[in-house]
């Protein structure tokens, strides 16, 4: 027997109080990537970042704002899917009795996993960017031809909030629904029901032209906004993030975990 | 240390647990006995805040498990030795809980050689492991915050005689060292052998509670645990 469980914690010299907020932000910003799946889906991430740019601007030339939107099509699809991961994998294989014995305050668990997902988002939105730069240049200088270096700061400010926006989005609906299989499967075929949607006569051409996440984050991404727009916009962010984060973390505090 | 105080827990139309009051007394190790579905592990998440009770209250060191601050310093629980994350190597489940409480990566290394699962078994995937190695796993994750007060949920399930062996020295050296541990569990020549005291639970009833000598009477704990349950039954049918 060896005494390296001893002594107990000495609680006159201890800080017992509440864990602090960054230390939950490190904790789940690890377990997005401890595991082998969550390993893999980040890397494929980042394989197809670079794939895909590189061969945009092997294919299309060097235009700057082309190659980093580029990224946005992976990022839209994927990043959303680690989000729904992250906070659905916790109630499949039910760790969420070890994650909310250890933070009773449960709200801090999805806060935490909110605030990682914005900077995820922009973390990887600045990678698209670091990626795009030197693609762009090493291009312009092979082909012999000028580089498009236009991108404003409007513009890359937009494109990141759309990838924050539908990221949250993804987080919002693994919450409501505490299921991977069915979230991913929804998020995943979303596009395709909004544009069954929009043929179904004018109810369902206005239904997604304000709801269709996709379509009223588009003139976000491209970095011009019309009032109408942003209208669009706060709406179906309403419907798809802010009710369904809602919701979803109510759930979440409210459940018996099981 | 460990109070339950009237408490009862209604799911739907079932009543899982009913008026269910005891005390664990710091220093002591209580086994929490019972049949599968007599309402241990819906009593103990109650305790530690991860399930409401209908009415009652639980506390744990004199305060609800919820108002303890960071509680992993104080209370170890271990509720469920199959609820890992199959993809997470044991050392990464233990590195998350030490992250959790602020405690040095040293910390993993001191509880995986005190379970036993140092070198190469603390570097494969949870998903392999065999039960008992999760159960050590587990224990350990408990012991990471060096608390006063253990929570255990059935924690010999799926141990090698030598496991249990383990289990029983450690639970009893804590004990020793003033520490309060509630477990529960359903092999009751265990629990004989390593509890001081036992409280007897079936249908979410408390139906007996007193030290092994007072329970068994001269008899062993499994026949008073039969007789017990069987009139349990008996009434509810």
């Amino acid at each position: 027997m060896t005494d390296t469980h001893l002594p107990v914690t000495d609680i006159t010299t201890t800080d017992l109080r509440r864990t602090p907020f960054h230390r939950l932000l490190c904790v789940e910003a690890r377990k997005l990537v401890d595991t082998r799946c969550g390993s893999i889906v980040a890397s494929i991430l980042l394989v197809l970042v670079l794939a895909s740019i590189v061969s945009r601007g092997v294919v299309f030339g060097p235009d700057l704002h082309t190659l980093v939107g580029t990224a946005g099509i992976g990022y839209g699809t994927l990043l959303p899917v680690l989000g729904i991961l992250s906070v659905t994998g916790e109630w499949v294989h039910r760790t969420a009795l070890t994650t909310y014995a250890l933070e009773p305050h449960r709200w801090r668990v999805p806060a935490a996993r909110c605030l990682l997902s914005l900077i995820v988002a922009v973390a990887a939105s600045l990678f698209a960017l670091l990626v795009a730069v030197p693609v762009t240049g090493v291009v312009a200088n092979v082909r012999n031809v000028p580089a498009t270096w236009e991108i404003t700061p409007f513009m890359l400010a937009g494109w990141t909030g759309t990838n924050v926006l539908l990221v949250v989005a993804g987080l919002a609906l693994g919450m409501l629904l505490l299921n991977a299989p069915a979230a991913i499967v929804i998020w995943l075929s979303a596009p395709v029901l909004w544009s069954v949607v929009k043929r179904l006569g004018a109810g369902g051409e206005v239904a997604a032209e304000w709801l269709d996440l996709n379509s009223t984050t588009s003139p976000l991404a491209a970095g011009d906004m019309t009032g109408g727009d942003a209208a669009r916009l706060a709406v179906s962010t309403i419907f798809w993030i802010v009710v369904p984060l809602t919701v979803g973390a109510l759930r979440v505090i409210r459940k018996d975990v099981n | 240390m460990i109070e339950f105080s009237h408490v009862s827990k209604v799911y739907r139309n079932v009543k899982a647990l009913d008026d269910v009051s005891f005390t664990v007394e710091a220093g002591s190790i209580t086994g929490f006995v019972g049949p599968n579905g007599a309402g241990k592990s819906t009593a103990l998440r109650i305790l530690v805040g991860l399930a409401r009770p209908t009415t009652g209250t639980a506390t744990v060191l004199g305060r609800p498990y919820t108002e303890l601050g960071c509680p992993g310093l104080q209370v170890g629980t271990l509720l469920d030795a199959g609820a890992q994350h199959p993809g997470r190597t044991g050392r990464e489940v233990l590195t998350l809980g030490a992250m959790m409480l602020g405690l040095p990566k040293s910390r993993v290394d001191e509880i995986l050689d005190l379970v036993g699962l140092s070198g190469g078994e603390s570097r494969r995937a949870v998903g392999g492991y065999s039960l008992g190695m999760r159960q050590r796993l587990g224990v350990g994750h408990a012991l990471l915050g060096r608390p006063r007060v253990l929570v255990l949920d059935e924690p010999a399930n799926g141990l090698d005689p030598q496991g249990i062996q383990w289990m029983r020295g450690l639970l009893r050296d804590l004990a020793d060292l003033g520490s309060t541990v509630l477990l529960s569990t359903h092999l009751l020549h265990e629990v004989e052998q390593v509890a001081d005291h036992i409280v007897m639970i079936g249908r979410g009833r408390v139906l007996a509670r007193g030290t092994v000598g007072e329970l068994g009477r001269g008899r062993s704990l499994e026949q008073t645990f039969l007789e017990l349950t069987a009139d349990a039954d008996r009434s509810a049918a």
